[in-house]
């Protein structure tokens, strides 16, 4: 016998019934910091009925920009995704919201696939009232707006901005920066960021290394073969796995700046031979003579994203195409004195487009649904999301820029001060390139044969003829909606 | 009794067969029947519209459906049969009575043991052309002969991806099929191979006319499980590729097709009527390839 306590059945069922009820309980505590954040501007739990306290803002808001939308004190729902940006800016505006609006309550969930997770609540016919439609899982916007789901934002753009005096959201905006959402005229989303892009590299060690950034890419071929022959670094790498790098930010600005906006905006309206223009075969030759002549880093088309943004900044590169989410993407692996500078894509002195222009674009957006609950909180949500208050807030914490004007007393980092000037120098030559954007069929077309152009499986000629392919293919399905720019 | 015993019996089946009406049956009537609509997926189901076979007739002429069929095609003429002949293999050998066996037994069972993701996160990186072991090995091997391997993309070049994305899942299912073999092959009596050494049979002959025949049932299961296996393949080809299907699609399978057409954005008008019928095609050719497998490998068992 084994004395007076034995394990009987009943006991251990009763002791792993009291073991895994406690773990379970406690693993709920634990993890109850990971569910969806409630800012609260400083409020205890329970006080809901308490005015928050001010929040302090960096600009005047005047009376008539308090509440131009007249929203009551429903609960705004809102869904974020949070990526290279993290969410804390989103966080900030719903403080803002709150801090206005006594009484209202702003949640922010942040997830990262947009599309897998609310797609059950817009077949059920419960959306959220404002989403962060972004990352690699994002709903497809045009989508969206064809069957309805977005509710039109331009009273929005006509109302007072929230911390500009006397000015409308709309004329806060850096010009053309919501352009990419406009459809059929009507403003369907906000971009919320604004990114250039740009071509990467360390200042002080470039400096160091006694190199002057090139000007035309002639001089810029010619600095990738002194680097080459150094031996010490590769010239160029980009994001392998990701060939949008190469062809969202270094060919869409050899191609304007070698054959001119006309040229672009024949290739975005689809136009036949569009793709068959010299200049536009020029810029394509000049991307894959980094290819050709063996400026791309070793190893570089198996690399994802952050693989190659690492190996740049362990100094195994020079050069890396990015937007300006780089700096906050890359902040916890950035070497201390690295100071990632911006520089614009270099060009050509006979080129039809301008040397100094630059692709930059409203990113990052916002929508709000029409089925949601309180899409007018959501739409006074994106006030507060585009203030001149955030846009700071963005720079300072998150690295990046808002596309919101006159964002005065910035304590910014080189990479957010040196694409602001790239932007200044363009002089308003915005590059725009469409197309793979408007067509999702054709973006995934682009993407696959600038993959395969810069290993060398195809080459210029033939890419051309791909993108004219698929580009003629698209212009005559009658099942997909088209879209055309006139400038 | 009798009605008290169908009772228990029905009681007992009821539950389960529910929930496999409900999350298996209904879900793939739900699917077959919206293979035969076109619907965005972003709005509630009122919008769904009828299309009737158009969806298939679109499938015909798909390049890229052909592409993700052909190397479903390819995976299913190597993969089952390299994974069951290594199984045979090591199980033969660790059934040897050898010293240490039982070692490797363990040690060979443990991709079964992780996830699939994981294993493909695994061997991502080993494949990975700068940080990877395997292009690590090849410098190591190849330098003392002068000869500077490069940091070859294994999975980034369109030749290579698919052969490794085979390896992989050879490498995770032997383990399972050598045990599943093995047992099989202790509950042959010894007498038999006392027998057949009697009669002067060799090693090979003993494996051949003995081992086979009598698990031959073990290595039918294992001949169904794998071709069904090859035609999904989805998670080690999502990892490996990142979703994109390999350089120019060049590992693209059936399911993650699919999967891209359906979720992946790549189509805007129809993204899950057209995803569904793909589905339902990759349904009908399992269930055939299935019944056809089961056909092919019967013969008769002897009773022993």
């Amino acid at each position: 016998m084994y004395g007076k306590r034995k394990l009987t059945r009943r006991g251990f069922v009763k002791a792993s019934v009291l073991t895994s009820g406690t773990l379970f309980l406690a693993a709920c505590a634990g993890g109850g910091g990971a569910a969806p954040a409630q800012p609260k501007a400083g409020e205890q739990p329970g006080a809901a009925t308490e005015a928050p306290p001010a929040i302090e803002m960096p600009f005047p808001m005047d009376d008539a920009a308090r509440n131009p939308l007249n929203i009551g004190t429903d609960p705004i729902d809102g869904v974020f995704f949070s990526g290279g940006f993290g969410h804390d800016y989103i966080v900030y505006a719903a403080q803002l919201v709150e801090a206005v609006h006594p009484g209202v309550k702003v949640s922010v969930k942040p997830i990262q696939k947009v599309a897998e997770e609310l797609r059950p609540r817009l077949v059920e016919g419960n959306p959220p009232d404002v989403i962060d439609n972004s990352g690699a899982g994002q709903f497809n916007t045009t989508d969206l707006v064809n069957e309805g789901q977005l509710m039109e934002l331009d009273e929005l753009m006509e109302a007072p901005s929230w911390d500009t005096p006397g000015m409308k959201v709309k004329d806060t905006l850096f010009p053309g920066s919501q352009d990419n959402l406009k459809y059929d005229g009507k403003q369907m989303g906000i971009n919320v960021a604004y990114t250039v892009s740009a071509i990467w590299y360390s200042k002080p060690a470039f400096e160091k290394a006694g190199y002057t950034y090139p000007k035309t890419w002639a001089e810029m071929l010619d600095l990738c073969e002194q680097i080459k022959k150094e031996g010490k670094q590769a010239p160029w790498t980009y994001q392998g796995k990701y060939p949008y790098y190469m062809w969202g930010i270094v060919l869409n600005q050899l191609m304007y700046k070698a054959a001119g906006n006309d040229a672009l905006i024949a290739l975005d309206n689809l136009e036949p031979n569009a793709w068959k223009n010299p200049d536009v075969l020029r810029a394509v030759q000049d991307m894959y003579a980094l290819w050709d002549k063996g400026y791309i880093m070793e190893g570089t088309a198996g690399l994802n994203h952050t693989e190659a943004q690492a190996e740049w900044l362990n100094g195994k590169a020079v050069f890396l195409p990015c937007g300006t989410w780089l700096e906050n993407e890359m902040k916890a692996q950035t070497p201390a004195g690295f100071d990632m500078t911006a520089a614009g894509v270099p060009g050509y002195t006979d080129g039809k487009g301008s040397i100094d222009a630059v692709a930059a674009d409203g990113g990052e957006p916002f929508v709000v649904f029409a089925k949601g609950k309180n899409p007018r909180g959501g739409m006074e949500f994106l006030r507060a999301q585009i203030s001149r208050a955030a846009a700071k807030f963005f720079a300072e914490k998150v690295s990046s820029i808002m596309p919101v004007k006159d964002v005065t007393g910035m304590q910014a980092t080189e990479g957010v001060k040196s694409a602001i000037a790239v932007v200044d120098n363009a002089k308003g030559a915005i590059i725009k390139f469409n197309l793979p954007g408007w067509y999702s069929s054709f973006g995934k077309e682009i993407e696959q044969r600038t993959g395969e152009l810069l290993t060398g499986v195809i080459k210029p000629e033939e890419f051309v003829d791909l993108m004219q392919k698929k580009a003629d293919e698209i212009a005559a399905d009658p099942e997909i909606k088209k879209f055309k720019r006139e400038s | 009794m009798r009605h008290g015993k169908n009772r228990f019996i029905v009681s007992f089946l009821g539950i389960p067969i529910l929930l496999y009406l409900i999350f298996v049956l209904i879900p793939y009537a739900g699917a077959m029947v919206m293979s035969l609509t076109r619907w965005s997926g972003v709005t509630t189901l009122d919008k769904v519209q009828w299309r009737g076979l158009a969806n298939f007739e679109r499938l015909l002429s798909d390049d890229k459906f052909w592409n993700a069929l052909s190397h479903n095609i390819i995976i299913l003429i190597f993969q089952p049969i390299i994974i069951i002949a290594l199984a045979l293999l090591f199980a033969a050998l660790f059934t040897q009575g050898l010293r240490g066996a039982r070692f490797f037994r363990i040690v060979f069972f443990f991709p079964q043991v992780m996830s699939v993701a994981v294993v493909a996160i695994l061997w991502s990186f080993v494949f990975h052309p700068t940080m990877g072991i395997l292009n690590g090995v090849l410098r190591a091997i190849l330098s003392p002969f002068g000869v500077r391997w490069p940091a070859f993309p294994w999975l980034g070049d369109i030749n290579t991806v698919l052969p490794a994305v085979i390896i992989v899942a050879i490498w995770q299912a032997v383990g399972f099929y050598m045990v599943l073999f093995i047992s099989g092959m202790q509950s042959i009596p010894d007498e038999f191979y006392e027998a057949a050494r009697i009669d002067g049979a060799n090693g090979w002959t003993q494996f051949w006319r003995l081992t086979l025949p009598l698990i031959w049932e073990s290595i039918r299961t294992g001949v169904v499980f794998l071709a069904i296996g090859a035609m999904d393949m989805f998670t080690y080809v999502t990892v490996l590729t990142n979703g994109s299907g390999g350089p120019s699609r060049a590992a693209d399978v059936l399911s993650t097709y699919m999967y891209d057409q359906a979720f992946g954005g790549g189509n805007n008008t129809n993204p899950f009527g057209y995803g569904t019928a793909i589905g339902v095609v990759l349904l009908f050719l399992i269930l055939g390839l299935s019944i056809l497998s089961l056909r092919l490998t019967r013969r008769e068992v002897a009773e022993y």
